[in-house]
C-alpha cells in the first residue's frame, strides 16, 4: 500500500466577518487587553468546536481530516464557498488554519492561478525566471526546463518582448507552461481550467494526467468540471459549507455530490381543486418528471430518459383538447414544442404522459411548460415553467472536456467506410 | 497507514511563533531574491528615455533647489568652508536611501498581496530584495557624490582631511538600511491592518525630514531645542556620514550608541512581528 504523504487532522478555519480585523483599533486593543493581559477569554472569538454560532464568524472549514497517499490524485469538489480554496490555501501554507494540523512529506507546489509573479513590463524570458523562482523552482531546474517551457508555450519569437504586448492566449500559455514544468512531489491545482480556451484546457488536463499517472506524483485538484475530476482523479473529497461530506472513490463521491446539487422541481401536485393552478376551464392536479433510472440516488445525466406525467381536471364536456409540452433551456430558448394530437374529452380528470428519450438533450438546465389548447389553437391554460431539471454531462470514454455544443446531443447513427486505398 | 513521525518534513498548524526564522529555507530562495532586485530595476527603467539616469536626476534637482532655497534665500548656516552643493547633496543621498527604503517597506503587504495570497515562499525575501534594490540605487547616487567631491577637491581647492571616520561609513549605511527596513516593516504590518494609518506614515516621513540633519548641520541647531533632533535615531548617522565624507559633523559616542541600539531593537521587533503576523495578515487584507 502506498505511503501517506499528506495528513490533514481536524483542520478548521474561521473568518471574522464584517470589517477588517475585528473592526477597529479600539476593539483590537480591548481584545488584546482582555486576552493577553488579564487572560480572559477572547470576547470576540472562541476557538474549537464549541464556538457559538455567531454572526461574526464564518466557518470556512470545520474539522476536516483526511489522508492523501503517494501517487494519489485527489479531486476536491463542492459548490462555491464550500471551502475548497481555503483548504488548498492551508495546505499550500498561504493561510494559517484556525485550529488543526497538516503534516506532510515532500516538496509542495501550488498553482492557485496561472501567471503568479508575472509582471507585464518584463519580457517572456524574464518572467519565466521570476515566476519559476516564485513557485519554488531551483536555478538548475529552470535552466534545464527553459527550452521545454518555451516550446510548450509556443512563444519563442516573442521571448524578448514584454508580456504586456502578448495576446491573452499567449499569456496564459506561457503562464501554464511554467507551472506545467514544476517538479514537486505534491502538486496542488485550483481551477486552472477556468481560464483559456478549449484547446488550452485540453492541454492542461493532458499535462495533469501525465503528472499524476505517468510520473506518479500526488495531485490535489479543485475543479467544477466533474468530467475532468472523474477522468483524472482516483479519490474525491466533497466539501459542503466547510464540512466534509464524503471522502472516497472518485465516481461515487462525484455522483453523490451531483445528485445533491441538482436543482429540480420534478414534481408538483395539488389535492384541493380550488387551490390548483388553472382557471374555470382547466385545473392541474399533478405534474411530474419520472427519470427512467435504475439507481434512484444517481445524478440525472444525459443518458436518462425522462417521462413527463400530468393530470388535470377538465370542466367542459365534449371538448377537443390538445396538449403541448414546451422545453426551454434556462436561457429561455425553446428547444421543442411537442403537440399531442387533438381528441375529444368530457368533464373529469385527464391523465397523460410523454417521454423524452435518453441521449437526446445536451447537458444543462431545462424547464418545461405545459399548454392545453382547444381545437388545436385556442389556449385554455398555459402552465408556465411548472417543472425544471438539470442534466449532467456524461461522456464515458471520450477524453475531451470542452463544453459540448448544441441544445441537443442526439446520437444519430453514422455510416462511414473507406472506399479506396489510394490517393488519386 | 498514517504518516510516521520520522517521515514528516513539514507541519502546518494554527500557531504562529515569533521565533520561526528558517534561515536554511531563506537561503534556498536566494535566486528569487536576486531576480526580484533585477525586476525592480527592469520595470523602473524599461521604456524610459533616460533609464537609470533618473536615479541621479532626482537628487540633482533636489540639491539645486535646496541650495537655492536654504542657502541663498533663507541663508541657513552650514558652517565651515563647506561648499553648499556638497553639504546638501550628501544629506539628500542618504535621506533618499532611508526614505525610499522606508516607504517601499511600509507598503510591502499592500503591494504584494496578489502574490502573497497565491503562492508560498518565505515572505522575508521581499523586504530583503527591496533593501538591496534601494542600496544599489544609493550606490549609484554615492558614485555621483564622489565625483562631485573629487571635482571640488581638484578644481575648487576644497580640502578634506580623511580621518578614521571614513572607515565607519559602511557601518552607517548598514544601520540606515536596517533602520529603514525595520521601521518600514513595522509600519507595513500596522497599515495592512489599519489602512488609514498610511496617511500617518506619509506625514511622519515629512516631519522626520525636518528633524533630521539633512538641510542643516546638528551644530547649527540651538542648544535648547537640540534634544528634539537628537531624539531622532537618524541624527547621529547623518552626522557621522558627513563627518566621514566631508570632514564635518557633530558626533558623540552616546548619541551613536543610541542610534545603533534603536536600530537593533526595531530590527528585532520587525522580524519577530513579521514572522508572527505575516501568516495572519493574509486574512485581513
Amino acid at each position: 500500500m502506498a505511503e501517506t504523504v499528506i495528513e490533514v487532522q481536524n483542520i478548521s478555519k474561521v473568518y471574522k466577518l464584517g470589517q477588517i480585523g475585528s473592526g477597529s483599533l479600539r476593539r483590537d486593543l480591548n481584545n488584546w487587553w482582555k486576552t493577553s493581559v488579564i487572560k480572559k477569554d477572547d470576547p470576540y472569538f472562541l476557538s474549537g468546536n464549541n464556538a457559538p454560532a455567531s454572526d461574526y464568524h464564518l466557518w470556512a472549514l470545520k474539522d476536516i481530516s483526511f489522508e492523501v497517499k503517494q501517487g494519489d490524485a485527489l479531486g476536491i469538489i463542492g459548490s462555491n464557498g464550500s471551502g475548497k480554496s481555503t483548504l488548498l490555501k492551508i495546505i499550500s501554507r498561504i493561510v494559517k488554519p484556525t485550529s488543526g494540523l497538516v503534516r506532510g512529506t515532500g516538496k509542495v507546489s501550488s498553482i492557485l492561478e496561472v501567471g503568479t509573479g508575472f509582471h507585464p513590463e518584463l519580457t517572456g524570458r524574464e518572467n519565466i525566471y521570476i515566476s519559476g523562482y516564485t513557485l519554488g523552482m531551483t536555478k538548475s531546474e529552470i535552466q534545464r526546463k527553459f527550452d521545454e517551457i518555451v516550446d510548450f508555450s509556443g512563444i519563442e519569437k516573442f521571448l524578448d518582448t514584454p508580456i504586456k504586448r502578448y495576446s491573452s492566449g499567449m499569456y496564459v500559455r506561457l503562464a501554464f507552461a511554467v507551472v506545467a514544468h514544476l517538479e514537486p512531489d505534491i502538486l496542488i491545482v485550483d481551477e486552472v481550467l477556468a481560464v483559456g480556451d478549449a484547446d488550452f484546457q485540453k492541454k492542461c488536463l493532458g499535462k495533469m494526467r501525465d503528472v499524476s499517472q505517468k510520473e506518479g506524483r500526488t495531485v490535489l485538484f479543485v475543479s467544477h468540471f466533474m468530467q475532468a475530476i472523474n477522468n483524472l482523479c482516483v479519490n474525491a473529497l466533497w466539501l459542503k459549507q466547510g464540512q466534509l461530506m464524503e471522502f472516497g472513490e472518485c465516481s461515487a463521491v462525484v455522483n453523490k455530490y451531483l445528485s445533491s446539487v441538482q436543482k429540480f422541481n420534478l414534481k408538483q401536485s395539488w389535492d384541493n381543486i380550488e387551490e390548483a393552478p388553472g382557471n374555470e376551464l382547466i385545473r392541474f392536479k399533478k405534474v411530474e418528471i419520472v427519470p427512467q433510472i435504475e439507481n434512484a440516488d444517481g445524478p440525472l445525466d444525459i443518458r436518462v430518459p425522462l417521462t413527463i406525467k400530468f393530470k388535470f381536471w377538465n370542466f367542459t364536456d365534449d371538448v377537443s383538447l390538445a396538449i403541448g409540452l414546451h422545453l426551454f433551456t434556462y436561457g429561455g430558448e425553446c428547444i421543442f414544442d411537442n403537440q399531442s394530437p387533438s381528441a375529444y374529452y368530457n368533464k373529469g380528470l385527464i391523465e397523460g404522459e410523454c417521454t423524452i428519450p435518453g441521449n437526446f438533450l445536451n447537458d444543462g438546465s431545462y424547464f418545461i411548460s405545459i399548454i392545453v389548447n382547444r381545437d388545436t389553437s385556442i389556449e385554455l391554460f398555459y402552465f408556465e415553467e411548472c417543472m425544471s431539471f438539470d442534466l449532467e454531462d456524461y461522456r464515458g470514454e471520450i477524453k475531451w472536456y470542452g463544453k459540448w455544443m448544441g441544445a441537443v446531443r442526439p446520437r444519430f447513427p453514422f455510416h462511414i467506410e473507406q472506399t479506396t486505398f489510394n490517393l488519386e | 497507514m498514517s504518516l510516521s513521525e520520522k517521515k514528516v518534513k513539514w507541519v502546518i498548524d494554527s500557531k504562529s511563533s515569533y521565533f520561526d526564522l528558517n534561515i536554511k529555507e531563506l537561503v534556498s530562495y536566494h535566486h528569487l531574491l536576486l531576480r526580484l532586485v533585477k525586476k525592480e530595476f527592469l520595470i523602473n527603467y524599461q521604456q524610459t528615455l533616460l533609464g537609470p539616469l533618473w536615479v541621479l536626476f532626482q537628487p540633482i534637482v533636489t540639491t539645486v533647489t535646496y541650495v537655492f532655497v536654504f542657502n541663498n534665500v533663507i541663508g541657513v548656516s552650514i558652517g565651515g568652508n563647506l561648499p553648499p552643493v556638497l553639504f546638501y547633496f550628501t544629506g539628500i543621498v542618504l535621506w533618499n536611501f532611508f526614505n525610499d527604503s522606508f516607504s517601499a517597506a511600509s507598503k510591502i503587504f499592500r503591494d504584494n498581496m496578489h502574490i502573497f495570497s497565491k503562492v508560498y515562499f518565505p515572505r522575508l525575501i521581499v523586504p530583503f530584495a527591496l533593501i538591496i534594490t534601494q542600496f544599489l540605487r544609493f550606490l549609484i547616487q554615492l558614485g555621483l557624490l564622489i565625483i562631485i567631491l573629487a571635482y571640488f577637491m581638484i578644481f575648487e581647492g576644497f580640502k578634506v582631511t580623511f580621518t578614521w571616520y571614513l572607515v565607519a561609513l559602511p557601518l552607517v549605511l548598514f544601520i540606515v538600511g536596517m533602520l529603514s527596513l525595520s521601521t518600514g516593516l513595522l509600519f507595513s504590518i500596522v497599515t495592512a491592518k489599519y489602512r488609514d494609518l498610511t496617511n500617518f506614515v506619509d506625514i511622519l516621513i515629512r516631519v522626520l525630514l525636518f528633524i533630521t540633519p539633512v538641510i542643516y548641520p546638528l551644530a547649527a541647531v540651538k542648544p535648547q531645542i537640540r534634544w528634539v533632533v537628537q531624539l531622532n535615531p537618524l541624527t547621529p548617522l547623518f552626522e557621522l556620514f558627513r563627518l566621514g565624507l566631508l570632514g564635518q559633523g557633530t558626533i558623540s559616542i552616546p548619541l551613536l550608541s543610541y542610534g545603533i541600539i534603536f536600530t537593533l531593537a526595531s530590527l528585532f521587533a520587525a522580524i519577530l512581528l513579521f514572522n508572527k503576523q505575516g501568516g495572519k495578515l493574509i486574512d485581513v487584507i
